[in-house]
């Protein structure tokens, strides 16, 4: 990889402090940037055709450009609640370089014409809270922060603020209930953030690593950093890589690149002696692609032509020894846990697959059910009120498609087991079982 | 503060063009084309709709995703499908999911037959459930609170309840706890929801999660049967529905009318119905089943089963709290107990008697003392209780001595300045006023439902809102100032104990010349609420029922005694009977108990002087089983016809929806006998003779008809021929404002009311002579008796 931007001195012992960033040219961009009126930093975003690292893959720049002009209290909010299973790029990106996403924040509130900003930071990430606070300190001690930044006349505060653990807080207005100290449940949309969000004030979110390649942006210019990449996916990609592969981690790809060179070159692909079975490329969200999809470009519009997506770029590889249902299940279990309760399609729609995929495993399931369970995973897709639901009924629906032979092989094999090892159920039961079904 | 005024648009649905208002939600919007759009979280009630329950998934032309009907706003060439088959499919599973966990008991729910959930099903859903897992358990009913019992299994989660709590009645009790599949409806803290309007959340639920515990299992829908009318046991004269079945109140819903009450109703209006059912069942009612408690308080289990909540106190119906239990009293025993027949006090002792005895036994009583009797009408008497027993007093008895002000007579021109139609706001004005001022009074005690309405107001609309008390003149006029800086629309809603006691007067004139300083008249929005101290203090006002006013607030023949007078002149010696429609003064409850400026022993002494006590009334309480000599059964709300005067001027109908308890009669008919056998024909036969006769007397009342009142009432102020009338005194200076406005009024009394001979009045009531005292003004009123009543009298007969 040549074009490495996040991660350029990702490795530098003591990045973290503000003398080894500002040594390393930390804090230029800004500067750079605080020369320039808002809407000049603006045509930039909006130049580089960045577009969201969180999960959505929104352009930033047009993200921005939608925020109500006019003097009024605006908000950026940063989306480090990085919540999605398999994702941990962010987790890597404060720890070793917070200063690089102060640096992101404090530009992309002087495009927005936002004079307060928050972090939203899952509450796990302790050490990763700590390090941010303590690089706050300093960059307020240095003047990057607070009133009148760098003798300009644009001012931007900076607040922490630690999550409490749940997924639902990674939702943009989920996050937005839970950062005004309300329960943690998603919004209608529209009204969208950019017009009501905060204490209703025009919002500005974006995830860690979207606002972190700002100051990149700044400083090479927007249309050189839509050279890298692909047309409709510039710039580079911070990949999670995590799964069945030898060499796990986050690696800085430049987005195209063919999936497989992620997966076996960069992360060494599976074990000796297992093959891939499947792969999530964007969390355990995304619909999942087989070892047939390995060719797929990496980038935004690939990922959706094959039926997935990009999602927040996190990469789980899972080999041919795991079964299916096992990965159906551990998923659905953690979106019933996780769903909020609002809405009606994902509080019940995420409880009830739970509960056929534990019959199917159990043995107490016909492969009737498997139609049962795919038609509940199209009522949910499109039907909730955010994507949670989607979030599970998108990957448990690509495997009964792409697994289906597997499922009911399962079945099967649970049923012989079951009746062998368990009580027979009574007749009428079961009959009435079969006849509700 | 801009109302809505909503542009009508034309968009499709389901292959019909259709007009509805702009930005309409599409449910709403749909129903202008006769589509329903299935909702279960959609309440426009309870504010900006959350979009939780998905069940109104519509497909719209350009949109790709299904939208939730209930938040999406209609355009204009906006093309909507209901009926698509990706629309039927969406909608047949949300009720698929909703019944997951839904325990299906319609047998045994208090709300099948009337389920939101079951209907939805029918007409929805896909009829079959794919679901063979085991449901969610939990434990139930739980007592909720001692009027509320929830049984989480059948909660659909629709939030309906919690948004009420936290963003309606702000009480923020309410919440879900847990997630997902695991959420249910709870208190914060698992302490019983208590609080002054918790029971609106039972109607709001829908399914038969929350069910009024004194309603449960005592019927179905198919056995009721439903009748509007107004809950009388506080001004704010709520529009209620009542449930009857077999001739009892079974339950009391709210009856929808903005202008009213927006729809909810108190705890207090909601479940004091038992005090409303006929005589033999209103004793203690049916132990109610006892269920698992939510929280640690054992003592408040059993409260809600008879009383309404102890947040909710009443302040006009002695007999529904009970103080007077507690206080002891030997005579209370049968406190809370409905009088049903004629009682008549007997060696000493209330004894039950024929309506013969106790008609014949009053009337000796009352010719006895001829015009030394005086009356006071309370709480629960209607505006033709009213106006016959002012007639009974002037025309029968000669007396002039009637009063339904608690505390202090105010001039008579005093009352007409005040009533002057441009001054009067609505309760609408104050939800979009700018600001609001409370002075003398506590909404949520003296008028409930308006608390709703203010913090209704606040929350959506950013209105101001500051309270004086105490009569500070200087403070008020502080305030107002301050307040109008918001914006000129401003309310100020004023409880009568401002105006009463020996500073009335004073107090009353202070507040119209500020309300002229302010232009209220001028400004549409903007005015003076007045909240009466007795449920329809307003309509016995206007119907006559003060010392110095006729009906319609026009100057007496003669100036009676007002209250404080009369329990004075009783102890003195010089009044010796006293008749008492609706009300106790010893009653601890009773606006009247105050009225010797809050001498309990005035009232207690008058009484013992007085050698006639006459009364109606419905429960039997301290003063008059102590002191009454006759009592005539009086009907609950739910059991009189007539009519009321809502505070902000609007009458309205009060329907009879059950029989009168045991022997009771009308009060009407009760009065009007009474008249006959002191050989006197009111002329009274049928209750809407009654209210003709209301109707006919009172000038600005005049043309009126029942139908036109209907279910939803009318503003006498927005009748036609008052318009026009006040129309012609059209001023837009504010100093002549109130003048200008007042002599319309003053117009509109002799020019409207029928068989008027005399001149109008008005010139006596120059602007000269308004700011004159009270001295001046009995001469004036004096001067001008040789009109008003003569021309009634000479029409009545």
């Amino acid at each position: 990889m040549t074009d490495t931007l996040l991660f350029k001195d990702i490795d530098e012992p003591g990045l973290n402090t503000l003398a080894v960033y500002e040594a390393r040219g930390g804090y230029e961009s800004l500067r750079r940037a605080l020369k320039m009126t808002p809407s000049e930093v603006l045509a930039q975003l909006e130049a580089s055709g960045l577009r969201g690292r969180g999960g959505a893959g929104f352009q930033m720049g047009k993200k921005v450009s939608f925020l109500p002009q006019g003097s009024m209290n605006k908000y950026l909010v940063c989306n480090a609640d990085e919540s999605e299973p398999g994702t941990f790029k962010d987790r890597e990106l404060m720890q070793k370089n917070p200063h690089l996403l102060i640096e992101g924040i404090v530009i992309a509130a002087h495009a927005a014409g936002a004079d307060r900003s928050f972090i939203y930071i899952r509450g796990e990430y302790e050490l990763q809270a700590d390090i941010l606070e303590a690089a706050l300190a300093e960059a307020d001690e240095a003047g990057y922060l607070g009133e009148r930044i760098l003798g300009t006349e644009h001012s931007c505060t900076l607040v922490l603020h630690r999550g409490a653990g749940a997924y639902i807080c990674g939702e943009e207005t989920g996050l937005l209930d839970s950062l005004e100290g309300k329960r943690g449940n998603p919004r209608l949309k529209p009204p969208f953030p950019a017009n009501q969000g905060l204490y209703q004030g025009p919002t500005l979110i974006n995830n860690v690593e979207t606002l972190s390649t700002v100051p990149a942006i700044v400083q090479m210019g927007g249309e050189q950093y839509a050279k890298l990449g692909v047309q409709t996916s510039t710039g580079t990609k911070l990949v999670s890589v995590s799964g069945h592969v030898q060499r796990p981690g986050n690696y800085e790809i430049e987005l195209g690149v063919p999936s497989r060179e992620i997966i076996y070159d960069l992360a060494g692909g599976p074990p000796p002696g297992s093959e891939i079975k499947c792969w999530f490329p964007g969390g355990s969200s995304s619909p999942v692609l087989t070892a047939d999809d390995l060719d797929v470009p990496y980038d935004f519009d690939s990922m959706a032509k094959a039926g997935s997506m990009l999602g927040s770029g996190a990469i789980i590889v899972v080999d041919d020894a795991t079964p299916i249902v096992e990965l159906a299940l551990k998923v659905a279990m953690f979106y019933r846990h996780e769903s909020c309760g609002k809405c009606t399609p994902c509080r019940e729609g995420t409880n009830w697959t739970v509960k056929m995929l534990q019959r199917i495993d159990s043995g107490e399931a016909t492969p009737m059910d498997l139609d049962i369970m795919a038609s509940v995973q199209d009522h949910i897709i499109g039907n909730c009120l955010c994507v949670l639901g989607d979030a599970m009924a998108m990957p448990i629906g690509s495997m009964i498609a792409k697994f289906r032979g597997e499922f009911e092989q399962h079945i099967e094999a649970a049923r012989a087991s079951a009746e062998l090892t368990l009580a027979p159920v009574p007749d009428d039961e079961r009959v009435l079982a079969q006849e509700a079904g | 503060m801009p109302r809505p005024e909503p542009r009508t648009i034309t968009f499709t649905i389901d292959g019909r063009e259709v007009q509805a208002p702009e930005n309409a939600m599409l449910v709403d919007a749909a129903k202008h084309g006769d589509v329903e759009i299935p909702v279960f979280c959609y309440e426009p009630k309870l504010g900006n709709p959350v979009g939780a329950c998905r069940m109104c998934l519509v497909e719209i032309e350009g949109i790709g995703k299904l939208q939730t009907g209930c938040s999406t706003p209609v355009k204009d060439g906006m093309v909507v499908h209901t009926q698509s088959d990706r629309v039927k499919e969406a909608q047949r599973s949300v009720v698929e999911f909703l019944l997951i966990n839904h325990p299906l008991d319609c047998p045994v729910c208090d709300k099948g037959g009337e389920c939101p959930l079951q209907d939805i099903s029918f007409g929805w859903g896909g009829g079959i459930s794919r679901f063979i897992e085991p449901k969610r358990h939990f434990v139930k009913p739980l007592e909720l609170s001692p009027t509320i019992a929830i049984d989480r299994e059948r909660c659909i989660l629709c939030y309906r309840c919690v948004r009420f709590s936290q963003e309606v009645a702000e009480d923020y009790q309410l919440v879900l706890l847990e997630r997902g599949a695991h959420s249910f409806v709870s208190t914060f803290d698992g302490h019983p929801y208590i609080a002054p309007f918790s029971g609106n959340i039972i109607e709001l639920c829908p399914v038969g999660a929350l069910t009024s515990r004194s309603y449960r299992f005592r019927a179905r829908p198919w056995d009721i049967e439903d009748a509007g009318s107004v809950c009388t046991l506080c001004p704010a004269q709520c529009n209620v529905q009542l449930t009857v079945r077999d001739e009892r109140v079974m339950r009391v819903l709210s009856r929808e009318n903005d202008e009213v009450d927006d729809g909810w109703l108190c705890d207090h209006g909601r479940f004091a119905y038992p005090a409303l059912a006929r005589g033999e069942q209103s004793g203690p009612a049916e132990p109610v089943a006892p269920i698992e408690v939510l929280h640690v308080d054992p003592a408040a289990e059993r409260n809600g089963d008879e009383e309404a909540t102890p947040d909710s106190e009443d302040t006009s119906q002695p007999s529904i709290a009970a103080p007077a239990v507690a206080n002891g009293d030997a005579n209370s025993v049968h406190l809370g107990m409905r009088i049903s027949e004629p009682l008549l006090r007997d060696g000493g002792e209330l004894r039950p008697v024929s309506w013969e005895r106790a008609l014949d036994e009053a009337a000796v009583l009352l010719k006895r003392a001829g015009n030394a009797t005086a009356a006071l009408a309370g709480s629960g008497a209607t505006n033709e209780e009213g106006f016959l027993l002012s007639r009974l007093l002037s025309e029968t008895l000669g007396s002039a001595h009637v009063d339904s002000r608690a505390n202090g007579a105010l001039p008579s021109e005093l009352h007409r300045e005040l009533a002057d139609p441009r001054l009067q706001a609505k309760v609408s004005d104050l939800e979009f006023a700018h600001g609001v001022l409370l002075l003398d009074c506590d909404p949520v005690i003296d008028a409930p439902i308006l608390d709703l309405r203010l913090r209704k107001g606040v929350r959506r609309h950013a209105m101001k809102l500051e309270r004086v008390a105490g009569g500070d003149l200087d403070e008020l006029r502080e305030t107002a100032m301050r307040l109008s800086e918001a914006g000129e629309e401003l309310v100020i809603v004023w409880g009568e104990r401002f105006a009463s006691g020996a500073a009335g007067a004073e107090r009353a004139r202070a507040l119209l010349d500020l309300a002229a300083e302010l232009s209220l008249a001028d400004t549409a929005g903007a005015g003076l609420l007045e909240i009466p101290a007795t449920s329809n203090g307003r309509g016995l006002r206007e119907a006559g029922v003060l010392p110095n006013c006729g009906p319609g607030l026009s100057d007496a023949e003669a100036d009676g005694l007002d209250a404080r007078a009369i329990a004075a002149a009783l102890t003195a010696g010089e009044l010796s009977a006293l008749y008492l429609l609706e009300v106790d003064p010893l009653s601890a409850n009773d606006p009247f108990a105050a009225s010797a400026d809050g001498d309990h022993d005035a009232w207690a002494g008058a009484l013992e002087r007085a050698s006639g006590v006459v009364a109606h009334a419905t429960l039997l309480s301290p003063g008059l089983a102590e002191h009454a000599n006759v009592i005539f059964p009086a009907g609950s709300y739910a059991e009189k016809e007539g009519t009321v005067t809502h505070p902000d001027g609007r009458l309205q109908r009060v329907r009879r929806a059950v029989a009168e308890a045991g022997a009771t009669r009308p009060g009407w008919r009760v009065i009007a006998e009474l008249s006959l056998r002191l050989g006197s024909d009111l002329d009274v036969y049928t209750d809407k003779e009654a209210s003709q006769q209301l109707f006919d007397a009172v000038p600005f009342y005049s043309g009126l008809t029942l139908e036109e009142i209907g279910g939803r009432g009318v503003r006498w102020q927005e009748r036609e021929d008052v318009a026009v009338a006040v129309g012609g005194g059209d001023s837009e200076r504010k100093g002549e404002a109130t003048t200008a406005a007042e002599s319309a009024v003053d117009d509109s009394y002799t020019q409207s009311r029928p068989g008027a001979q005399t001149p109008p009045s008005s010139e006596a009531h120059s602007g000269a002579d308004r700011d004159t005292h009270a001295a001046d003004t009995q001469t004036e009123g004096e001067d001008s008796t040789g009109g008003d009543p003569s021309q009634s009298g000479g029409e009545r007969t």
